[in-house]
C-alpha cells in the first residue's frame, strides 16, 4: 500500500518531467518531434494515475488478506499499463535513437522491488520484447520512425550494428538490474515473511497453552470444591454426634436426669474435657486443608489490624484473670490496613495469646502491634516458663508438643498459625527468652502492608 | 389462663431433638418437632409457633435455607429465630433472615431455658 503510494508519486514526477523535457528541447534546443502525441501521453498518465489515488484510498478500509491481494492486481496492472505508455512515449520521441530509452531500466528497476523474482523476469522479458518490436517495426518501416531532427544524424535507427549494439546493451542492463533487485528484494520479502510465520506459530501456540491451562484451571478449581464440600460433610459427621454426646452429658450434670454424686460428675466432666480436646483436634485437621487449598486467598480483604488484634482478644481477658496475669495491649494510634483473612488472623492471634496465658505461671502477657513501611507486625510476650533451646526450631512442625510442658493441645496450633501467616505472605518465629526482657518467651509474626500479588506461593 | 408458649424445634439429630423437646416441656412449654428445613418450613407456616430454635448444618434443607424460605413469608416474620451451631465457620457466613441470636453447640440446658425464656420475655410472653 504504502509502496503503490510512492509509485503514484513517481509518476506524477514522471510526468512533469516529461513536460518538461519536451518544453526544453522542442523550444530551447529546436529538436524537431511530434509534441503533440506526447502531451496526450502524458495526460493519458496523469488520468490514470489519479484513478489509482482514489483505488489506494478505498483500499485503506478492508480487511487484511483481501487488501493485500487487491494491492497486488492493481500493482500489475499499473506496472503493465506504465510499460505501454513509455513505449508508446519512446516511439513518438525517436525510439531507440532517445536517450531516455533507459528509462525502461528505471521502469524495471521500480518493478521488480514489487514483484516476486519470476514475475520480475517475466516483466523483463516483456520489456526486452516490447523495444525490441518497436524497434523491429521502425527498422523494416512499418511503423514511421519519428526522426528527432536536430538531435541525431538521420538513419541512425537504419544502421543494424548500431541498434542490435544498443538493444543489447539495454537488454543486458535490464536484466542485471532485474537480478540485483529481484535478489535484494527476494530476500527481504523470504525474511518478512519467515517472521510472520513464526509470529503466527507463537500465536497459536500461545493460544493453545492458554486453553489448555484455563480447562486445568477449571478442573482444579472443580476438584477443590468437591474436596471442599467433602471436608464439609467430614466435619459435620464427625463433630455431630460429639456435640450431641456433650449436650446430653451437660443434661445430666445440670440434674435433668436426677441427682448425681460427686465422683459421677467429676468422671462426666472428665469426660466432656476429653471430647472438648476431640473436637478441637477434628476443627483443627480440617483446618490444615482448608487453608492449603486457598480458602485464605479467597477470604481476604482490606481489614485495620487493630480491630482484629482487639477482636481476638475478646475473652481471653477471663483466661488471664483467672490465672492472676496480666494481658496488656499497646496498640498504634492510627489504624493499620492491611489485607488479610479476618477471622483466620484472629485465630492466629488467638491461638498465640492463649499458648502464653496457659505457659504463663505469674507475670504478664504483653500483646504489641507495630508498623514498618512493608510489613505490621504482631508480637505476643509473656514472661512464662519459656522454650528449651531444642524445641525452637521443632515448635512450628505439626503435632509438636514442647518437652517442658505436658501434653495439652493438639500440637497442631502454631503449625497452622504458620499456614495462615505464610497465606498471607509473612513470617512467624518465635524467640526465647524475650530479648528485651529476658525471660518468658515472645512470638511474633509479619503481614505485609501491601496487596499480595500470590499469596498462596508461599505454602510449604 | 394464658396459652403456652410455643416452640418449634428444627434439627436433623434426632437424639438431641428429643432432649431438647424434654427439656423445655419440663417447663411447659408446647414443643413441635421438625427434622430438616423443609418440614420445619411447613409446620412453622402450619402452627405458628412463637420461636424457633434452628439448626444450621442439616441435610434436605439446611439452615440458610431454611431462613431465605422462612424471610418471604410475612406471616412468619414476628417469629423468633435462635440458630444453632456447632461451627465457629458458619458463624462469619451473612445470615439471608433476621435471627434473634445465635448459639454455639453443645447447649447446656441452663443456656437453652435462659435463652428461650430470654427471647420469649422481648416478644411480650
Amino acid at each position: 500500500m504504502l509502496r503503490l503510494g510512492v509509485y503514484v508519486t513517481m509518476r506524477w514526477l514522471i510526468v512533469l518531467m516529461i513536460v518538461f523535457a519536451t518544453l526544453v528541447s522542442s523550444r530551447v534546443f529546436h529538436i524537431i518531434f511530434p509534441t503533440t502525441p506526447v502531451y496526450i501521453i502524458c495526460g493519458i498518465i496523469a488520468a490514470y494515475n489519479l484513478v489509482f489515488v482514489g483505488q489506494a484510498r478505498s483500499l485503506q478500509a478492508g480487511e487484511v488478506g483481501q487488501v493485500i491481494k487487491r494491492a497486488q492486481t492493481s500493482g500489475n496492472i499499473q506496472i503493465i499499463l506504465d510499460l505501454l505508455v513509455l513505449t508508446a512515449l519512446m516511439h513518438y520521441a525517436g525510439g531507440i535513437e532517445n536517450p531516455f530509452i533507459f528509462f525502461y531500466l528505471a521502469h524495471t528497476i521500480a518493478a521488480s522491488i514489487l514483484l516476486p523474482q519470476r514475475s520480475a523476469y517475466a516483466l523483463a522479458t516483456l520489456a526486452v520484447l516490447i523495444i525490441t518490436l518497436l524497434v523491429l517495426l521502425e527498422f523494416y518501416g512499418v511503423v514511421p520512425h519519428v526522426n528527432l531532427q536536430g538531435f541525431v544524424l538521420d538513419n541512425r535507427y537504419n544502421d543494424p550494428s548500431r541498434v542490435v549494439g544498443v538493444l543489447v546493451a539495454l537488454a543486458t542492463l535490464i536484466y542485471g538490474c532485474t537480478y540485483v533487485i529481484t535478489a535484494v528484494s527476494g530476500e527481504l520479502r523470504r525474511r518478512q515473511k519467515e517472521m510472520v510465520r513464526l509470529k503466527d506459530q507463537l500465536l497459536e501456540k500461545r493460544a493453545m497453552e492458554l486453553e489448555q491451562a484455563s480447562g486445568e484451571i477449571a478442573k482444579l478449581e472443580d476438584e477443590r470444591r468437591r474436596f471442599s464440600r467433602f471436608l464439609g460433610v467430614v466435619a459435620h459427621d464427625l463433630q455431630s454426634p460429639l456435640v450431641a454426646t456433650q449436650s446430653f452429658i451437660s443434661y445430666i450434670l445440670d440434674g435433668y436426669a436426677g441427682k448425681i454424686t460427686d465422683g459421677q460428675r467429676d468422671l462426666l466432666e472428665r469426660g466432656v474435657r476429653r471430647i472438648d480436646g476431640l473436637l478441637t483436634l477434628i476443627t483443627d485437621l480440617l483446618d490444615i486443608p482448608r487453608i492449603e487449598t486457598g480458602q485464605i486467598a479467597r477470604e481476604m480483604r482490606e481489614i485495620t489490624l487493630n480491630e482484629v488484634v482487639k477482636r481476638s482478644l475478646e475473652g481471653l481477658d477471663n483466661l488471664a484473670q483467672q490465672k492472676e496475669l496480666t494481658l496488656k495491649v499497646e496498640l498504634p494510634e492510627h489504624p493499620i490496613k492491611i489485607n488479610g483473612a479476618s477471622r483466620r488472623l484472629q485465630q492466629v492471634i488467638t491461638n498465640l495469646v492463649s499458648n502464653a496465658i496457659n505457659y504463663t505461671n505469674e507475670g504478664r502477657v504483653l500483646v504489641r502491634v507495630a508498623e514498618n513501611e512493608k510489613d505490621a507486625r504482631v508480637e505476643v510476650i509473656d514472661s512464662g516458663i519459656g522454650i528449651l533451646p531444642e524445641d525452637l526450631p521443632r515448635l512450628f512442625n505439626d503435632f509438636f508438643r514442647g518437652s517442658n510442658v505436658g501434653s495439652k493441645g493438639t500440637g497442631l496450633g502454631l503449625s497452622i498459625s504458620k499456614r495462615i501467616v505464610e497465606a498471607h505472605g509473612g513470617k512467624i518465629w518465635a524467640e526465647s527468652p524475650d530479648p528485651e526482657t529476658k525471660k518468658g518467651s515472645r512470638f511474633s509474626f509479619t503481614i505485609p502492608k501491601k496487596p499480595m500479588a500470590e499469596p498462596q506461593e508461599k505454602r510449604e | 389462663m394464658k396459652p403456652k408458649p410455643k416452640i418449634l424445634v428444627i434439627d436433623d439429630d434426632v437424639d438431641l431433638v428429643a432432649v431438647m423437646k424434654g427439656t423445655l416441656e419440663s417447663k411447659s412449654y408446647d414443643v413441635i418437632v421438625a427434622y430438616n428445613g423443609k418440614e420445619g418450613l411447613e409446620k412453622a407456616k402450619k402452627e405458628k409457633p412463637d420461636l424457633i430454635l434452628l439448626d444450621i448444618m442439616m441435610p434436605v434443607m439446611d439452615g440458610f435455607n431454611f431462613a431465605e424460605q422462612f424471610g418471604k413469608e410475612p406471616s412468619l416474620s414476628k417469629i423468633a429465630v435462635l440458630a444453632l451451631t456447632s461451627f465457629s465457620d458458619s458463624l462469619g457466613q451473612p445470615f439471608p433472615f433476621q435471627v434473634a441470636e445465635y448459639l454455639r453447640k453443645p447447649l447446656k440446658p441452663k443456656e437453652l431455658i435462659a435463652k428461650v425464656e430470654e427471647h420469649l420475655k422481648r416478644k411480650g410472653l
